[in-house]
């Protein structure tokens, strides 16, 4: 324990002088926020619509067919629970609820017109607002088509109270999580290649010393390092930003914490594998660089492509992204987010065995 | 006096190639030994062996003691290492570096007073990478006497310094000496040797081939009848070297 914490001191104190260092890990994770926080890409595409068909009749079919061919919308056939659930996360603008007498015929005296029920997210107005012109549109060619009157169907709208979620808002966790995945993976491995390569890790194994220490001592300086980056960037957000944090800041920088370890592993297991510095960034890049685009740091996760979202769902940076947003966003407990604080526990333990059977301290 | 490194029938392979092939010799405490040869005579090999960093293929060694094959961390407890092309952490100063090494074997020292040993209790403060060779030649010793080890090893320690800085390696060695420490240096410098070593031994093609002390292997060769052909000068090259530039050490 002393030795940990006598070389965990002066491994943090040179950590710290270290400028390279500390510009990749403060510097650039700040300028990727500050850079797509003003581009708010968030606002651009477009507006993401749930229908729940519950006539499946002919005009239903056709209604259907003629709103998945606007290209204005993202159309998706979703039950209405779980879509009214999805509204509420802000993954979805709104909802369109088609009763099952619902007919595009002339109206009978007498009989009450059928009545679609359309949901709308009070937190993107605007979405909001294009989407219900399209369909009340798409509604009256449809009456007049048939009827060459005025509309045979009732529009009733519903305001679904939507988290106020900005794209800043939705960007803050996913810039946490991939910074946590970076400086993890890169920090170890580029460090401690360097040392196997120039020697120090042969003077340091010609002591004594007990391996078990050193490497905890590593550890330790980098979950400071971690935490550090992610109060400062939770700082950043909150002034420059004003981001709404919902949930608690305690579980949010456990979760950090966990997938520090988690890439932690990934980068001991990376830096036992590799004898030169330049192998490094290459297996590094493969590593990172596909969960950059498919794990929901600067897009929903739901923008990769369908065929392998099965498997980018399990993608280690995004269960953390998905985790630190639950938490940020929703105000989730860390109850809230087992599954993913599960499936991080699971890669860690992959990676610490990866880890342990690649990491030889003797061969150096 | 029982010797402090005791070797003998020391192999090591690799693959095809007899690094070691059956060496026995002995140090006594308190000398200054020199392991001698060209270039992979496998002088660092047999060092290294002895310094529990890598294991041996047979025979058997015994350092300060202790067996190296049955308890390498005990041997590393108590010996000291420089070793061939390492290097230190980075970042840290020369007295946090020196700390470093003291937290590896979870010892308290005082790190100026071995700074001062060394002659660098004025560069504490400063960045260990900003040292010069000499200087950082002098911390690597520092570093290796943390734990005041009984057998000081030292692995081609002045390779790359220049003369003045080589001289007052020798002189650090020599008072190293003095204070009862046996050092175990490798080099293939001979002038080093003769002017150092109490005894050296000669390594070739992974055996040894002479064993004596400096001055008993020359007089030996020129018992044999050699003869050098050119006249002994009264002073050589390295002479008018310091003699102009002086022994004062070069460092910024």
């Amino acid at each position: 324990m002393r030795q940990t914490r006598r070389l965990f001191a002066l491994l943090l104190r040179a950590y710290l002088r270290d400028r390279t260092a500390l510009f990749f890990s403060l510097v650039v994770p700040l300028m990727l926020m500050v850079i797509f926080g003003y581009l708010n890409l968030g606002d651009f595409g477009r507006v993401g619509l749930a229908i729940d068909d519950q006539a499946k009749n002919q005009s239903s079919a056709q209604f259907v067919q003629i709103l998945k061919g606007i290209e204005t919308l993202r159309v998706s056939e979703l039950p209405a629970d779980e879509a009214l659930n999805m509204v509420r996360r802000t993954e979805l603008d709104m909802l369109v609820v088609i009763p099952p007498d619902f007919a595009i015929a002339p109206a009978r005296p007498g009989q009450t017109v059928p009545q679609i029920v359309i949901y709308g997210d009070d937190a993107r107005p605007q979405q909001v607002a294009v989407g219900r012109q399209i369909v009340a549109q798409v509604i009256d060619r449809l009456s007049f088509a048939v009827t060459q009157t005025a509309p045979v169907i009732a529009v009733k709208e519903e305001t679904i109270q939507g988290v106020r979620l900005r794209y800043v808002d939705f960007l803050v966790p996913g810039i946490l999580g991939i910074n946590i995945m970076q400086l993890a993976i890169f920090s170890v491995a580029f460090a401690l290649v360097a040392d196997k390569q120039k020697g120090v890790l042969r003077r340091i194994m010609a002591t004594p010393v007990r391996v078990s220490n050193l490497l905890a001592a590593h550890v330790l300086t980098r979950l400071v390092i971690a935490t550090g980056q992610v109060a400062v960037l939770l700082l950043v957000a909150l002034v420059l930003f004003n981001v709404t944090i919902v949930g608690g800041l305690a579980p949010l920088f456990a979760v950090a914490l966990l997938g520090t370890i988690l890439f932690l592993t990934i980068g001991f297991a990376l830096a036992g594998w590799a004898t030169t510095e330049n192998q490094v960034p290459a297996i590094a890049q493969l590593i990172t660089l596909p969960q950059f685009f498919f794990s929901g740091v600067f897009f929903s996760k739901n923008a990769a492509p369908e065929l392998i979202r099965p498997a980018t769902n399990w993608l280690p940076l995004t269960l953390l992204n998905d985790a630190l947003r639950e938490i940020s966003v929703q105000g989730a407990t860390l109850w809230d987010v087992r599954v993913q604080i599960l499936g991080l526990l699971v890669w860690t333990l992959a990676g610490f065995i990866l880890a342990v059977r690649l990491f030889r301290f003797e061969k150096f | 006096m029982t010797p402090i490194v005791q070797v003998a029938d020391l192999r090591k392979r690799y693959g095809e190639i007899e690094a070691v092939r059956g060496i026995s010799f002995f140090v006594e405490p308190g000398e200054v030994f020199g392991l001698l040869g060209p270039n992979g005579a496998g002088k660092t090999t047999t060092v290294e062996i002895l310094e529990g960093l890598r294991k041996a293929d047979g025979g058997s060694a015994t350092v300060a003691g202790v067996d190296v094959f049955a308890d390498p961390s005990g041997v590393k407890r108590r010996i000291g290492v420089q070793l061939q092309a390492s290097a230190f952490p980075d970042n840290l100063t020369a007295r946090e570096t020196v700390r470093f090494f003291a937290a590896c074997y979870d010892l308290d020292v005082d790190e100026l007073a071995l700074l001062r040993l060394v002659e660098l209790d004025e560069r504490a403060g400063q960045p260990q990478a900003k040292l010069s060779g000499g200087q950082r030649q002098r911390l690597s010793i520092a570093t290796a006497l943390v734990n005041q080890p009984q057998v000081l090893f030292l692995d081609e320690p002045t390779t790359g310094l220049d003369p003045q800085a080589r001289h007052n390696l020798w002189a650090l060695i020599r008072s190293i000496q003095a204070r009862g420490t046996t050092v175990f240096l490798t080099t293939h410098y001979l002038d080093e040797a003769e002017i150092l070593c109490d005894r050296v031994a000669i390594m070739d093609q992974g055996n040894i081939v002479a064993l004596d002390p400096p001055r008993k292997l020359i007089d030996d060769l020129l018992a044999r009848g050699f003869t050098k052909p050119v006249l002994q000068q009264k002073a050589n090259l390295e002479d008018v070297f310091l003699a102009l530039t002086g022994h004062e050490l070069r460092e910024g």
